[in-house]
């Protein structure tokens, strides 16, 4: 949203970095144990590259529905508390943070708290195995820098990402490992269930400005539905190289409307209303050998949406999503070594929303109004990370999102042709970790593209790099 | 219904699994130990306790007294280098005696892992000091406790074949007292960390 200039706090990025180094080196470290630390009576790094990037042991903890370890209560009383907390304070600098307001011609800021403080977000988890078959954990965040109806910033706390299991493990008689680790999930985004960290709930960006503009296009499957839909899976890993699961999404309503709960789902556009169950599936080969492991796989969903969710009585639109990922992880002591890929491939049938736009110029309600009948959206994803000692680490990130231009969705360049939803650049963080529950980290997004070109991107001469985004944030977990 | 159905499928998902039977006997308990090293211990050290990461000690055919030793160590906490705190407080502590035993007993039966030669010449320059120690400088022959090509006797560990970076890693722990084993610091605490790294390679071969 954008505001005068006059709004934008005047502490420097400078003195902001500074403040927030100051502040959290001032947290006693022994207090700061996350429930499934706990749980296990591990260290995060057993389960962890760093969080929430997972080690083979950590996808296996997780595959195995996180019940390694104690109860949280038993016959002897309280073994430990099973919630953890997790809050984030940062200082966003946006490259070029003024803008020009199309309606007014004034000048106005981008980002309303450019280089202040700003504490967001913070969330709880409760977050346990429950006996030896069951365990999960349920995230609840609170947005201190929601976007609130009139367009200011403003609290809200809703449900945040959530994963219910029920796991169980065979063993042939005289097997050295498990045959088989299968389960069944109840959670609430795609790929939330996922254990390798390049599919999209927990793929890199761990985390970014709560602040900064960010491009308007990405494929469903890639966070459009997240903490809207209630999805029930089931999956089987055969001796540890072969994961297989199918799993079915439905609107987050009825007896599954906790996984939507905060959501805004009274205004037309505020969440996604999904028809039936719509499937997802995922396949993985993964190897293990020496400090080495990879995983190569492949995953996707149909999605049948209501244009409106206010309106479940017209067609749906159909988001056809087919994606491929790769994995390597190279874990010693003290060098850690880990890449992920992804290449989403989207392709929207608006066989709902084009017919109505043909005729009437509009979408359904708040849905889209697209020029085609059918349109593409491709997004590619690569980082590498380097960790020394578990505690210095680097990354070089590239991104990529293309697809068909389309003045219904995407508008018209100054000369009147259709825009594409294109955006790419490179993203650079830097990391540090004074101990494993604390990241103190630098990130810095530099867009090649964004929003459909690389200059003048909004009509406005806005151009790409102007959004290029700094981003100072301590991390805390406890 | 729906409702009726998620509750449904909850009770049919947990009604199939069987729950662990009593403890007793034990042939009872030698089973729940083996279901906890297949299950569990092997997600680090390997299918029959032959890990392939150089991070995590390979058990098999170790003897079977010095891994209770060490597993209890770990429980009690006196055991404190960086990896076991990380990685084995919380694991070993949630195992009784019985069951310590029986893991023990597990991987002491397994076939050793093959010896592996990265570099010959460090190689050869280990054996020479793991046969006859360094009589100049005081420090006796590794074998004399280790026994011969490093597979341990009563007492001792068996070193024949564990990963060369483990080795390395624990000697320099016990030599800068990170780790307690007070007769191994005695003899080690002059060894240089060219000398660990030679002697590690040898019993990674063996």
């Amino acid at each position: 949203m954008l505001r005068h200039v006059t709004d934008v706090p005047v502490i420097t990025f400078a003195s902001a970095a500074m403040t927030l180094f100051l502040m959290f080196g001032l947290i006693d470290p022994a207090q700061a144990v996350p429930s499934y630390a706990r749980q296990t009576g591990q260290e995060c790094i057993a389960c962890h590259v760093s969080f929430p990037e997972l080690t083979p042991y950590g996808r296996y903890f997780k595959l195995t529905g996180y019940t390694i370890g104690k109860t949280s209560f038993s016959s002897e009383g309280m073994n430990y508390l099973p919630l953890a907390m997790m809050a984030q304070a940062s200082v966003t600098n946006t490259r070029n943070n003024n803008t020009t307001d199309p309606n007014t011609g004034d000048t106005v800021s981008v980002n309303q708290r450019n280089n202040g403080i700003v504490f967001c977000c913070a969330s709880i988890f409760l977050a346990s195995k429950v006996n030896d078959y069951i365990g999960g954990f349920v995230q609840w965040t609170y947005n201190h820098l929601a976007t609130t109806a009139d367009g200011t910033l403003g609290g809200h706390s809703g449900i945040d990402n959530t994963d219910l299991r029920v796991a169980g493990k065979y063993s042939g008689a005289g097997a050295a490992e498990p045959d088989w680790v299968y389960g069944a999930t109840v959670h609430n985004n795609p790929t939330v269930q996922d254990v390798w960290n390049s599919t999209p709930a927990f793929g890199f960006p761990y985390t970014t400005s709560p602040l900064a503009s960010t491009p308007a296009a990405a494929t469903l499957i890639d966070g459009g539905l997240a903490q809207q839909v209630a999805g029930l899976g089931a999956y089987v890993f055969w001796k540890k190289t072969l994961y297989g699961e199918v799993s079915f999404y439905k609107t987050a309503d009825g007896a599954f409307s906790i996984l939507r709960q905060g959501q805004d789902i009274h205004t037309d556009g505020g969440v996604a209303a999904l028809k039936g169950y719509n499937p997802y599936w995922r396949f993985a080969y993964s190897q293990d050998w020496g400090a080495n492991s990879i995983m190569v796989g492949t995953y996707g969903m149909v999605v049948d949406r209501y244009p409106s969710n206010l309106d479940t009585s017209t067609p749906t639109d159909r988001f056809r999503d087919i994606a491929i990922d790769a994995q390597y992880q190279y874990i010693t002591d003290p060098h850690t070594f880990t890449a992920q890929l992804t290449y989403i491939d989207e392709k929207q049938s608006y066989d709902a929303s084009f017919p109505v736009t043909l005729a009437t110029g509009a979408g359904i309600g708040a849905g889209p109004a697209p020029a085609n009948p059918t349109d593409k959206l491709h997004t590619f994803k690569a980082k590498a990370t380097y960790y020394h000692d578990r505690k210095y680490g680097g990354t070089l990130a590239y991104f990529s999102t293309t697809g068909s231009a389309d003045s219904g969705l995407y508008g018209t360049d100054p000369n009147g042709n259709a825009m594409k939803p294109d955006s790419s650049g490179y993203i650079i963080e830097l990391d540090y970790l004074p101990i494993q529950n604390i990241r103190v980290m630098f990130q810095y997004i530099a867009y090649n593209k964004f929003n459909g070109a690389s200059t003048n991107f909004d009509g406005n001469g806005r151009n790409a790099r102007d959004n290029n985004t700094a981003f100072l944030n301590v991390w805390v977990a406890f | 219904m729906t409702r009726k159905y998620v509750v449904l499928a909850v009770i049919l998902l947990a009604g199939a699994i069987t729950p662990v039977s009593a403890q007793n006997t034990a042939a009872d308990i030698q089973k729940a130990a083996e279901e906890k090293a297949v299950n569990l211990c092997s997600t680090c050290h390997g299918p029959r306790g032959i890990s392939t990461s150089p991070e995590f000690p390979i058990l098999a055919a170790q003897r079977k007294g010095y891994l209770e030793a060490q597993i209890d160590a770990f429980r009690k906490k006196a055991r404190a280098e960086k990896d076991a705190h990380d990685f084995m407080w919380g694991i070993a502590g949630n195992l009784d005696e019985a069951i310590i035993g029986g893991i023990a007993a597990y991987y002491a039966a397994q076939p050793p892992a093959p010896g592996r030669t990265d570099d010959p010449k460090l190689v050869a320059k280990g054996k020479e000091l793991f046969d006859k120690g360094l009589p100049e400088r005081g420090i006796p022959a590794c074998k004399a406790c280790h026994g011969d090509d490093a597979k341990g006797t009563a007492d001792f560990p068996r070193l024949a074949g564990q990963h060369a970076k483990y080795v390395a890693k624990q000697l320099n722990y016990i030599q800068s007292l990170v780790r307690a084993a007070p007769v191994m610091h005695g003899i080690i605490k002059d060894l240089t960390p060219p000398e660990m790294q030679a002697v590690a390679a040898y019993v990674q071969s063996k």
